[in-house]
């Protein structure tokens, strides 16, 4: 067969490489599919390098974003620049300068002599009002250098008691920080709590809430698309007149009237968060739902799924080993193109003040504080989280996007 | 005595005569048959929101006779316990779920009442007048903004996304494949950020874009344009005796683009990245290669096959895209300071726990739904041959 | 310089595509001129770079294709010589339906689903002759008058999906006559239609060569088609013209080993078997009815019989044919056999199973008996789909896809074991058993259909049903398949229901023909009663149009002259 092919000069150009394509499955396929797209490609290194920021984010971070770690000294500080080199010099290591608050400049000589209208134009003045009361001196003689993997406040770097595993890596290590303070690469807020690490702790929580939501729809998708599509029949229609009704009403509202039921129970701020996702999660079947139904009755109705049929496989061997892997790709695309919706439902929640909120770090909640005029007007560093969350949701429609034009199998002949 | 009967019970006269209609002419047309069959599905639809509706309605804390007990307080009255219950059984809050949902469904259906807003202690039709109607007219604002942008984009960007970046064709000189890859690398450039934009409105959530925008203004100097109409014209009326005031029409433009512009963004990219899908895949089919062979080219082939396949079932889904608008439109609403429907349904969900307001507002929305839903599905069937073979048979 | 006789003259044609794996020649050094009203046959299997041709004479080649500097293609318009590769804007119009149109293969596919077939007629007309739309539309008709579409003017404003198979590809014809074009590309034309109304469209185009002196480049996989219509033939293999010349030279005396291959897949009417032994049955088809609802609106719902109370005997150990055109219910009939079609009345009775201790040796389902003892028959009975596209689980390795009886069933106590017979399998169904990592996206069409069939057998049933096996085949891949039937027909005494609209495969194969019509009965006989000397009227016809080569006629006149003869005689 070879040799009729080089005969007429079509032997293909890849000779070692094609047993890797051939013994490739349908993954593997829209892998390469997708590494076509330059745009997804990029996109997805983006989603890779935040999703990793925020799964370790007490590594990443220099500061606790707690309370505990608050830097007093530096409330409502802006963002500390890193220099490698200044008028007094260049420097291998970056470094940051030291600050130092500046003293009140309230003239109390005036108050004490003027009286009550020596008070009023004080306070008019603005001097009492708090990013007054805040203002920093950079002090450029005093570098302080940043220190890589340094050891700083304790926290747990792999935690697997939650799924029943007695195992705890408690560590203190961080990728950098400084020899003495703190350094506070995106300012910090009211509190003093460090902006740059509290954002990197709320990409993963705002991210585990939508993996939580989604993966409660996914299953009442299943169940409902499932049964549905399978059964067929009178389950079929009052199954899908509910879901049409569900359909028709707008999810955020509905989600608002959970939320503040869940308000009336007393829950700590964890159960609160869960109980949030999977609302939403229970909620949202409806749309996943429906394809999953069309999809299954299209699949019932292919040659493999008879042939299996016909080699004596049970209704379970069917649905397992045929009629599932066949929208896994599907659905992983479908969950990928949805989460931005789920972290906007989140926020939206977060925003009207009914899903997490302070001390919790989510992005809802970071977010929420741009309704401030102090921050919109003193406090423009606090919109980071803002720009991080853009971001992450543009990262996530570009790698759906391209994983959706990859997994598409018509694509192939494009 | 008759006059009040029908007065009282008008549009369940209504919807039955418009059954009676459809069943009449459907024994004569497969089409009518069809109509016939969506109204009573779109009914049937309906009455299962309300039911959802009412019984989510329930999670809300406190009832009626809560709040009619504790506004009598603010009277000055001491109430009991007892009190509290005598309250519930005359408005029959005591009787369970499935029969308070009946009376209220039975009331809607005879006479398109809504029911009674406890909390603001008047009819909820009154309460809600025409500001349902102001969102309905937002939410069509936005939808129309949004696919006026999403439709041509959408067109451009499906046919870029299979062309090359560079011309390497050698049948042309090497002076027309440098031209020609220019020009590729323009147009891909411009695909990509038309899409950069377009999915800016999705990541960007509605309540930042319309704080943004009011940021600017506030630097800028300028009054926001919050609201409907600024201070200067809200109290004027339409038209005086110098006849109609075209000042107010000037203001009330100026403020309305604002959440029609928000929500309007937001919704572009989903109805760009369906448009884009739409017509992909209407490209690739066999008939356009084949009106391309016999001579059909440039505007009338691409306009005439592909996206004029395309753009039917674009329309298919204008329903669940105005709820989708109508989602957003509640905190866009908080943000400017609207006073229409959608900031009533936040303020009767999270502040006054008004359930029959917000039961009423969330059943109207999915009223317009199901009735732009079965329009769309009857003027299809009517319109697309394909829709009618699949409907029709 | 285009040579004066000629209308289209194609000189050193090469076109390669670009693809991931680097740049793939689909057609080379191709050579070729068509004379007016000369109807030049261009055959080859898939992926031989004949479409490529036709495509790249109307410079729609697909994106990734590179037309190279060299080719020329040249066209004779306007007593000038055109080249073809030169023209731009509008004078493509010249190629794409002026002097140059084209009638596809699915004519369904090929007309726009919400337009209807008059208006985009009329607006061919219109971009091509300039006509008004009343004139465009009245010529439209004319047309459609002249093509032999009954009801012309209401046909006209109808939509595609209206129309019958036959009246669609009519339609098509009546759309590529309708610019009045010199020269008509047919990319098989006549393979998605049945064989009878083939015949009437082979007619329908050289009776328009006749009248207008159109010259015609017919594309096609079928000789036999080839040795009515044309009058020059091009046989062409891997992009390359391996052999051309008139239709004589090429197929009553072919040179090339390809072009041989090809003619042996024609059905050989002179050397058919005679009637074997009749055996026992294997399994009994019992008054069987197949119906099923159809979905009507609302009220009206009727049901539909696809199977009309059927009786036969399946002879063990042998090829039956089941033959019948697209909705004849022969499908129906073979998935209702391994009760994968749910039985209205009647019964399917597996009669003849070789007794063994794990085998039930009767099986009996149907109407009364609506179980299907499904574990009993998989043992026995099989299936290998038309498909091999969708009967193979794409995310299953080949070796995960024959054992799946075994596996599903569990009837091999080790994955060794399982292994062992796989691989045992595959040898017999010559299957590289390296291959069987690899997943089915990996394999041609033939060798998929390999793997369908090593599913079939790897429980060593006694009966397989075969639905269309051969299709979606090259012919030379088919004649392949065919040979693996034969041989495990007489290596393992299988009995096979081969169902085919092909008759030229029925002939090769099968040593028994049913043939159905409408759900019916209409004739069964040995393979050498049915193609010689069919009884009844409509296998008469369904024989008649089978294209032959003339030599291969004579054989049925002799045949059905000896019949007369011994009638005569007796």
């Amino acid at each position: 067969m070879t040799t009729i092919m080089n005969l007429f000069g079509r032997a293909k150009s890849k000779n070692n490489t094609d047993e890797s394509y051939y013994t490739a499955g349908q993954m593997a396929l829209i892998k390469a599919r997708f590494n076509r797209k330059l745009s997804g490609r990029i996109a997805s290194w983006i989603l890779i390098t935040t999703l990793m920021l925020g799964l370790f984010a007490s590594f990443f971070s220099p500061v606790d974003p707690t309370i505990k770690g608050a830097d007093s000294d530096y409330r409502r500080g802006a963002p500390q620049m890193v220099y490698f080199w200044d008028e007094n010099g260049f420097s291998l290591r970056p470094f940051t300068y030291t600050y130092t608050k500046e003293g009140a400049k309230i003239d109390l000589k005036a108050l004490a002599g003027g009286g009550l209208a020596a008070l009023d134009a004080l306070t008019s003045s603005g001097a009492l009002t708090s990013s007054n009361q805040n203002k920093y001196k950079v002090d450029q003689d005093k570098r302080r250098y940043l220190q890589f993997f340094v050891e700083s406040w304790e926290y747990s770097f792999l935690d697997l008691t939650p799924i029943g595993i007695d195992f705890e890596w408690r560590t203190k290590l961080h990728l950098f920080g400084v020899e003495q303070g703190q350094v506070h690469l995106m300012g910090t807020d009211e509190d003093g709590k460090d902006v740059f690490s509290r954002t990197l702790h709320a990409i993963w929580i705002t991210i585990s809430i939508a993996l939580v939501a989604l993966v409660v729809k996914l299953f009442s998708s299943l169940i409902v698309g499932g049964v549905s599509g399978y059964f067929g029949g009178r389950i079929d229609a009052v199954l899908m007149a509910i879901t049409e009704a569900v359909r028709v009403i707008p999810p955020i509202p509905v989600y608002l009237a959970c939320a503040v039921a869940l308000a009336q129970i007393d829950l700590t701020s964890v159960q609160r968060y869960f109980a949030i996702a999977v609302v939403i999660g229970l909620l949202d079947f409806a749309t996943l739902g429906r394809r999953l139904r069309t999809h299954i009755l299209t699949e019932r109705n292919q040659d493999y799924v008879l042939a299996a049929q016909l080699s004596g496989a049970s209704n379970w061997r069917v649905i397992w080993v045929h009629l599932i892997p066949s929208f896994t790709s599907y659905i992983i695309v479908d969950t990928l193109i949805n989460f931005p919706y789920v972290i906007l439902a989140e926020t939206s929640l977060s925003f009207l003040g009914l899903g997490l909120t302070e001390p919790v770090n989510s992005l809802g909640v970071l977010l929420q504080k741009a309704q401030d005029p102090d921050i919109q007007q003193n406090m423009v560093w606090q919109f980071f989280p803002v720009v991080i969350f853009v971001v992450m949701v543009m990262a996530f429609v570009f790698v759906g996007d391209a994983l959706r034009d990859a997994a598409d199998p018509h694509s192939e002949n494009k | 005595m008759i006059g009040s009967f029908l007065a009282s019970t008008w549009l369940f006269w209504l919807l039955l005569s418009v059954g009676g209609l459809l069943f009449w002419r459907s024994r004569s047309s497969q089409y009518f048959g069809f109509v016939l069959n969506r109204y009573l599905l779109a009914l049937l639809t309906l009455l299962l929101v309300s039911a959802i509706v009412f019984s989510l309605m329930e999670v809300l804390p406190g009832d009626c006779a809560e709040k009619y007990i504790a506004y009598k307080n603010t009277q000055g009255e001491t109430i009991t316990q007892a009190d509290i219950d005598a309250e519930r059984v005359r408005m029959g809050l005591d009787k369970p779920l499935v029969h308070r949902w009946a009376s209220w469904i039975t009331d809607l259906t005879l006479r398109g009442d809504l029911g009674f807003s406890c909390a603001k202690r008047q009819s909820v039709n009154v309460a809600l007048g025409n500001r349902f109607w102001m969102s309905f007219a937002f939410c069509i604002g936005g939808l129309v903004f949004a696919y006026l942008i999403a439709v041509p984009f959408g067109i451009f960007s499906a046919f870029m996304i299979n062309k090359p970046w560079t011309d390497r064709n050698p049948q042309h000189s090497s002076a027309k494949r440098l031209l020609n890859t220019v020009w590729l690398f323009v147009q891909k450039a411009i695909d990509l950020k038309l899409r950069i934009i377009s999915y800016l409105g999705l990541a960007l959530p509605n309540f930042l874009l319309a704080l943004s925008i009011i940021l600017i203004y506030v630097f800028a100097g300028e009054s926001t344009p919050t609201g409907l109409f600024s201070d200067q014209w809200r109290d004027q009326p339409w038209f005086n005796e110098s006849g109609f005031q075209y000042g107010k029409l000037d203001d009330f433009i100026a403020h309305i683009w604002l959440p029609i512009f928000v929500i309007g963004w937001s919704a572009t990219a989903l109805q760009l990245q369906t448009v884009r899908a739409l017509v992909v895949d209407e490209t690739n089919k066999l008939y356009v290669d084949a009106a391309k062979a016999r001579g059909v080219s440039g505007v009338a082939l691409w306009a005439g096959y592909p996206v004029r396949h395309s753009i039917n079932p674009l329309f298919n889904s204008v329903g669940f895209d105005f709820q989708r608008v109508y989602n957003d439109l509640p905190i866009v609403a908080v943000v400017i300071g609207l006073t229409d429907s959608a900031s009533l349904l936040i303020e009767a969900l999270a502040m006054t726990n008004d359930q029959e307001l917000a039961a009423a507002i969330l059943f109207l929305v999915a009223l317009v739904v199901i009735s732009m839903n079965f329009v769309t599905d009857i003027v299809l069937a009517a319109i697309d041959p394909r829709v009618r073979r699949s409907v029709l048979g | 310089m285009i040579d004066q006789e000629n209308l289209l003259q194609i000189n050193d044609l090469n076109v390669s595509f670009n693809t991931d794996e680097g740049s793939v020649q689909a057609v080379e050094k191709l050579c070729m001129s068509i004379k007016p009203a000369e109807i030049v046959g261009l055959v080859g299997e898939s992926g031989s770079g004949k479409s490529v041709t036709a495509k790249a004479i109307m410079r729609m080649t697909a994106r990734n294709a590179v037309v190279a500097k060299q080719s020329q293609l040249l066209l004779q318009h306007q007593e000038q010589s055109i080249d073809i590769m030169r023209l731009r804007g509008d004078g493509l119009k010249l190629v794409r339906g002026g002097v140059v149109s084209m009638i596809f293969q699915e004519p369904m596919a090929s007309f726009a689903p919400a337009i209807t077939v008059g208006d985009q007629i009329v607006q061919c007309i219109q971009i091509h002759l300039g006509y008004s739309r009343e004139e465009a539309r009245a010529e439209g008709i004319r047309l459609f008058d002249r093509v032999g579409i009954n009801e012309p003017e209401k046909r006209f404003d109808q939509y595609v999906y209206e129309l019958s198979g036959g009246m669609r590809q009519r339609a098509m014809i009546a759309m590529a006559l309708s610019s009045k074009p010199k020269l008509l590309i047919a990319d098989e034309p006549t393979t998605a239609l049945d064989v009878t109304i083939q015949a009437q469209v082979l007619e329908l185009l050289l009776e328009l060569r006749e009248q207008t002196g159109m010259a015609m480049l017919f594309i096609t996989h079928d000789l036999g088609v080839i040795s009515k219509v044309a009058d020059k033939v091009m046989v062409m293999q891997k992009g390359r013209v391996v052999e051309s010349g008139s239709v004589k030279q090429v197929l009553y005396s072919p040179q090339h080993q390809y072009t041989k291959r090809l003619l042996d897949a024609l059905p050989h009417l002179s050397d058919l078997p005679y009637a074997p032994e009749r055996q026992s049955p294997i399994v009994k088809v019992e008054d069987v009815t197949i119906s099923y609802p159809q979905s009507g609106a609302g009220r009206n719902k009727q049901s539909f019989q696809a199977v009309k109370s059927i009786s036969l005997a399946l002879p063990k150990g042998q090829i039956i044919g089941l033959v019948g055109e697209s909705g004849s219910g022969k499908t129906s009939l073979g998935k209702a056999i391994l009760g994968a079609a749910s039985i209205s009345e009647g019964q399917i009775n597996y009669c003849g199973l070789n007794g063994d201790s794990s085998i039930v040796s009767n099986i009996v389902f149907g109407a009364k008996a609506k179980k299907v003892p499904r574990k009993a028959l998989a043992k026995v009975a099989q299936m290998v789909f038309q498909d091999p596209h969708s009967s193979l689980n794409p995310r299953m390795t080949v070796r995960d896809i024959i054992a799946e009886p075994l596996e599903a069933m569990k009837l091999t106590r080790s994955r060794a074991e399982t292994d062992q017979r796989v691989i045992d399998i595959a040898k017999r169904c010559q299957i590289d058993v390296t291959h069987l990592r690899r997943f089915p996206h990996a394999f041609s069409g033939g060798q998929r259909q390999r793997i369908s069939i090593a599913r079939a057998l790897i429980c060593q049933p006694q009966f397989i049903v075969a639905d269309e096996s051969v299709a979606a085949l090259d012919v030379s891949t088919q004649a392949e398949i065919l040979s693996l039937f034969k041989q495990l027909r007489d290596d393992l005494g299988l009995t096979i229901l081969f169902i085919s609209h092909d008759l030229s495969v029925i002939a090769n194969l099968c040593d028994w023909v049913c043939v159905m019509r409408q759900g019916e009965l209409v004739e069964q006989g040995s393979v050498r009663q049915i193609f010689l000397t069919p009884q009844q009227q409509y296998t008469q016809q369904l024989i008649a149009a089978i294209p032959l080569l003339d030599n291969h006629q004579k054989a049925i006149d002799t045949e059905q002259s000896e019949v007369e003869l011994l009638s005569a005689a007796g």
